[in-house]
């Protein structure tokens, strides 16, 4: 979920400057890691995929993330990112928050809808990724992971006035939210991230590694 | 400066520390301003003279111009247009020089520049009840403008403040002028630590509430809006933050602002003292209301979605106080179902099922209508509320998902 609350993502690439990258191999210190042109794990490792190029995966230390979601980009996180949530299951939230925060993303609860879960992901992007407008351009039914699954595609101004596009292919399966999400620049990011997404969504398996 | 900066100003302070805390004054007690003293001090097309102002001037006038281009503004002719007018009836002399922008922003705020442009953010027209609250808060704006605020606040601070914070300070605001963030009402509040440029004194914000009443008691506006406005925000802020189990931060060292408490005592006094009894005050809801009604779902859903349950409910409910309907009922529907804590199925479905009742009722109350009827094992009913959905929102979005719902 780092992809969406960008700003954030910033902020915390700025005050870690020490933990660029050293020598830009596989050793040392990088905030990001090669995601290899094969079948992987991800998130909780219960779904796995393949991409057909590398991809960039956040490490997950560096972010307030749940273990259940991991994030990658392409170009960078206020460019392009696609998100995945595994195995969420009900009373849990897409990210971590405190009991006192003031703005709450609603949690997750396994008998929701897809407009439900559509509702859940508008309002991350709007209290957590600070996103003043937020449309909904449809959503459909959509076969995932075998299961009965949806398909939303929105669009999103955010605070640095740009505006961006949306994709979430997801399903509940034995009451756990499984979803893979797009969100990229509407100029240009969107179309050249989109073939990618699709054939990441259409090798998703169910299975532990 | 805005409506609001003792709430901004101690965010920031908490953010950025360091050159806001040289702008702080400490809790002084105050004594009332009264409107009758409160003399404009500038008149129609004023322009700066002086090298400081006129060069504070420059820089802002890069400000508003992003302000003008920014896409986060509300382009909705009606409205904007209602805002003008507003401005130019409460604006005292300066009434015709001033400009105003609407931004989409879900937040309790209105902010004057230097140079008298004002922005509004959306937020402020969900809660105000009517034309004198809107009213209200725009004449304490321009009240900063006609006390000349912030030209003595950017002087007191220079004179008190080393030349490296303000060399800073001034970074900041082009830097804002880049429009980068926003969005972020705080970035847009601070636009680079602007808030800490123009840190106004207690006593400077008692003079724009005083000239406030002032001048819409003079343009036949009921004074005590004023003070039934602080009330609303104080009532939504306690409700917000006790909902979440926090205590607010009351009257604190830090406060620049008269304590809640005082300012609204102050603004009740004031309201008393210019009232003129016999005369005939009208708040004007009726045109609010028409005016804003064509935005007013987009205002509910902006501030509903943002799932801060307290405030939601507090806003709705001070809303309801002219009446329910189809609209509120469904969000506050939406306000439950977003807390979704055990049992708020139950309460957003009860809502739901009230909001339909209303001839005024959204297309999306029927949808969740509809929803909430289906996992209450009653598809025949569902079916009814999503095939009402259809025909009310043909293009819905999710019209193939609804469609497959309702068989």
């Amino acid at each position: 979920m780092k992809n969406i609350v960008k700003i954030a993502a910033v902020g915390a690439a700025l005050a870690l400057p020490a933990c660029s990258s050293v020598g830009g191999d596989d050793f040392g210190y990088s905030d990001y890691s090669l995601v290899r042109v094969h079948r992987i794990y991800v998130g909780d490792r219960s779904l796995s995929v393949s991409a057909p190029r590398p991809w960039n995966r956040h490490r997950p230390i560096m972010f307030e993330d749940v273990r259940d979601v991991e994030d990658w980009t392409l170009n960078g996180p206020m460019l392009d990112g696609m998100s995945f949530v595994t195995g969420l299951q009900s009373g849990k939230s897409l990210i971590r928050q405190r009991r006192t925060t003031t703005q709450q993303v609603p949690k997750f609860r396994s008998d929701m809808t897809p407009p439900e879960i559509a509702a859940m992901i508008e309002s991350l992007y709007r209290v957590r990724g600070g996103a003043v407008d937020f449309r909904t351009l449809s959503l459909k039914p959509r076969p995932f992971l075998g299961a009965n699954g949806f398909q939303l595609d929105y669009e999103h101004l955010d605070e640095d006035e740009l505006w961006r596009r949306g994709r979430v292919v997801g399903a509940v399966v034995n009451g756990e939210l499984y979803m893979v999400l797009l969100d990229a620049a509407k100029l240009h990011y969107w179309d050249a991230t989109l073939p990618d997404f699709e054939a990441v969504v259409n090798s998703a398996r169910l299975g532990r590694g | 400066m805005c409506w609001r900066c003792a709430q901004l100003s101690r965010r920031s302070l908490l953010v950025g520390g360091g050159a806001a805390a040289a702008a702080l004054h400490t809790g002084v007690a105050h004594a009332r301003v009264r409107p009758e003293d409160m003399v404009p001090l500038v008149g129609p097309g004023y322009r700066p003279t002086e090298r400081d102002e006129l060069g504070l001037w420059k820089e802002m006038d890069r400000v508003e111009e992003e302000i003008a281009g920014s896409n986060l503004l509300i382009d909705d002719p009606k409205v904007t247009g209602y805002l003008r007018d507003l401005i130019g009836t409460v604006g005292g002399p300066a009434a015709k020089d001033f400009r105003i922008y609407l931004a989409r922003i879900p937040e309790f705020n209105a902010m004057m520049f230097p140079t008298g442009f004002a922005v509004v953010f959306s937020g402020l027209l969900l809660r105000m009840r009517n034309e004198a609250q809107l009213a209200g808060v725009i004449a304490h704006e321009s009240g900063h403008f006609l006390r000349r605020h912030m030209i003595r606040s950017w002087r007191d601070q220079k004179r008190k403040s080393d030349i490296f914070a303000i060399g800073a300070m001034l970074a900041g605001v082009g830097g804002a002028g880049a429009g980068v963030y926003l969005g972020d009402y705080v970035q847009l509040a601070q636009l680079g630590t602007i808030l800490s440029l123009f840190q106004y004194s207690r006593a400077m914000e008692a003079e724009a509430d005083a000239m406030g009443a002032k001048l819409i008691a003079e343009t036949g506006y009921p004074p005590m809006e004023m003070a039934n406005i602080w009330e609303q925000l104080i009532g939504e802020e306690n409700a917000s933050a006790r909902y979440r189990g926090k205590h607010r931060r009351k009257g604190s060292m830090f406060d620049t602002h008269p304590s809640e408490g005082s300012r609204l005592a102050d603004l009740k006094v004031d309201a008393s003292e210019i009232t003129i009894p016999g005369k005939v005050y009208d708040n004007h809801r009726a045109r609010y209301l028409a005016t804003i009604g064509s935005i007013r779902p987009m205002l509910l859903d902006d501030q509903v979605k943002l799932n801060d349950p307290g405030a939601s409910q507090y806003l709705i409910e001070t809303l309801a106080q002219d009446g329910w309907n189809g609209l509120l009922r469904f969000y506050e529907g939406e306000v439950w179902r977003l807390r979704n804590r055990d049992g708020d199925d139950v309460r957003a479905s009860q809502s739901y099922a009230a909001a339909v009742a209303y001839p005024d009722a959204p297309a999306d109350a029927w949808r969740w209508h509809g929803i909430a009827l289906m996992k209450q094992g009653r598809p025949a009913e569902a079916k009814a509320a999503f095939a009402r959905y259809l025909t009310m929102k043909p293009d819905a979005p999710d019209a193939a998902w609804v469609r497959q719902m309702a068989g």
